[in-house]
């Protein structure tokens, strides 16, 4: 069995184990860290595209583009009464002019803003779902019927480029932990064959005794499935007080898209997981290690 | 090609056997002969004449580079290899080198047969013991192999190998490096196996000890050739005929 590593006290006492003495948990123990904090970025940045990619899709802004602004206020109050006539749309905020002269200050500078230069009007909407391409067509020519010169600008077309990155840093984390995850594999291997050479005679004595590959197999699993918990357990901890206190700033952090970039709770589940999986994998690398070595004994 | 001595099955035969370590020459050469249950067998021969090679295809560490080995009835050359732990376990070792396993206290040195055949805790303790009181080392039950002097070393060797009652027992100078007291007390303790029905192969360069044993047989080995002085080989006298 895998997990039979409950051996008995004198059987342990054929490989001796020394806690944290060797390299071995410490080198998991930075390996896991490492796998635990890409795992979180990937896990992170996948939430904020779910979360943030569908709270965006479902937004738009109209822009009623009139330079005379008594028109211009009288077209928004129509746009904004038919806005909230249509089922699909779940709320319409109508912006304050004051609001986007405000927003436009840093790009063209208080004098212009001051000065009576035409700004468009502004209406955010909520989809109630995220509407396609042919949907935000219609709504628009629907609208142009109270305001011809009108534009609706969907909030997903203009983040498409920055979702396209997100979702490539996504496959850039995943291709990092699995190569985290080779690279363990091939340090447990490593620290299995060093330990199997080391206790070689003991092996061939328990061998020239009848014992069988298994038998031996399991004292090298045990040993390295305590390794790698206490490497995981040093590596999980240290992880954790690091995301914890990133998470911490990128929460105070606008826009609120990098505030989603937080963990729900069930991602701090999924990282618990990875020290046990990574046991696990140890325990599977340290069996096909030794069973593999020792079947060019007789 | 297997000969059968009467009803009773060999422990071991070889047949026209030969060993050669890589591309060398052959260590051993054209060794045919037949072992049978009961029976007690010196191996002797000058240093380097080929009894640890020998033993090695006895205890089933080695396969030969030819000829056919018979053992316990199964061919041992064609055994597949998750086979051999079963057959390991009816063979118990004295290695010249003792091989004690050196972090294991003398205790858990000579459980360790026991332990890898499964026999659980409560049932070991007894044996163990008495193996330990038999040998004398009841006092150094705890200590490690690397406090023990050589004799010591070699006594607690020989209770590992004889506490598990295997059916061949395979010692290799085993009384090299006790003193002539203790060294006739190790080999009662291999005629009482050998009473017990367990077959008993001691290599040794000692020919005094040839006389310890009524009924021994004696193998000569020469370069890597088996001469048979005696005879017995060739033709073995009766074995004990064992009863259950």
């Amino acid at each position: 069995m895998l997990l039979d590593f409950a051996l008995p006290a004198h059987d342990r006492k054929l490989i001796p184990e020394g806690r944290l003495s060797g390299p071995m948990p410490w080198v998991i123990a930075i390996m896991l860290f490492l796998t635990i904090l890409i795992a979180a970025m990937g896990l992170s940045l996948a939430y904020a595209i779910r979360d943030g990619g569908n709270d965006l899709a479902q937004q738009a802004t109209v822009q009623i583009i009139e330079p005379d602004p008594i028109e211009r206020a009288t077209q928004k109050v129509a746009v904004s009464r038919l806005l909230r006539e249509i089922p699909q749309i779940d709320s319409v905020n109508s912006v304050p002019d004051g609001e986007v002269r405000n927003l436009l200050k840093p790009w063209l500078g208080n004098d212009v803003i001051d000065a009576d230069i035409p700004v468009p009007a502004l209406i955010d909407i909520r989809f109630k779902n995220a509407p396609d391409g042919a949907t935000v067509r219609a709504l628009k020519l629907r609208l142009e019927e109270a305001a011809p010169k009108i534009r609706i600008d969907s909030h997903s077309s203009w983040m498409a480029p920055f979702f396209d990155l997100m979702s490539s840093l996504i496959l850039l984390t995943l291709a990092i932990f699995m190569l985290l995850l080779v690279a363990t594999s091939a340090v447990v291997i490593l620290a299995v064959r060093s330990t199997l050479n080391t206790h070689r005679s003991t092996i061939e004595i328990m061998h020239m005794m009848g014992g069988t590959d298994l038998q031996a197999a399991r004292l090298f699993q045990r040993r390295v499935a305590l390794d790698a918990l206490l490497g995981g357990v040093v590596g999980f901890g240290a992880a954790a007080a690091v995301i914890l206190t990133l998470g911490g700033r990128i929460a105070a952090v606008e826009p609120a898209l990098l505030a989603d970039a937080t963990l729900p709770w069930y991602g701090w589940l999924i990282l618990a997981i990875i020290p046990l999986a990574v046991m696990c994998l140890a325990m599977l690398m340290a069996r096909w290690t030794v069973v593999s070595a020792l079947k060019k004994m007789l | 090609m297997w000969r059968v001595f009467g009803l009773m099955q060999s422990v071991v035969e070889f047949d026209n056997v030969g060993l050669r370590y890589g591309t060398g020459a052959e260590t051993l050469t054209d060794l045919s002969f037949t072992l049978y249950p009961g029976s007690f067998y010196f191996l002797t021969g000058a240093s380097g004449a080929g009894k640890t090679s020998l033993l090695k295809l006895l205890y089933l560490a080695h396969r030969p580079s030819r000829g056919a080995i018979r053992m316990f009835g199964h061919d041992a050359i064609t055994l597949p290899r998750d086979r051999l732990p079963g057959f390991r376990r009816r063979i118990g070792v004295v290695f010249q080198d003792f091989r004690l396993v050196p972090h294991l206290s003398t205790f858990d040195n000579i459980a360790l047969p026991l332990r890898i055949a499964g026999i659980q805790e409560k049932d070991l303790k007894s044996p163990v013991t008495e193996m330990l009181d038999w040998i004398g080392l009841t006092e150094r039950a705890d200590a490690r192999p690397a406090t023990l002097s050589g004799g010591e070393q070699q006594r607690v060797a020989i209770a590992r190998a004889v506490i598990g009652r295997p059916e061949m027992l395979v010692a290799d100078e085993p009384t090299g490096n006790v003193d002539p007291e203790m060294a006739r007390r190790l080999l009662q303790l291999f005629a009482a196996l050998n009473k017990l029905g367990t077959t008993v192969v001691v290599a040794t360069h000692d020919i005094h000890l040839l006389q310890e044993i009524q009924g021994a047989q004696m193998m000569r080995l020469d370069k890597g050739r088996l001469s048979d002085p005696t005879g017995s080989l060739r033709h073995p006298p009766r074995p004990l005929v064992l009863k259950n």
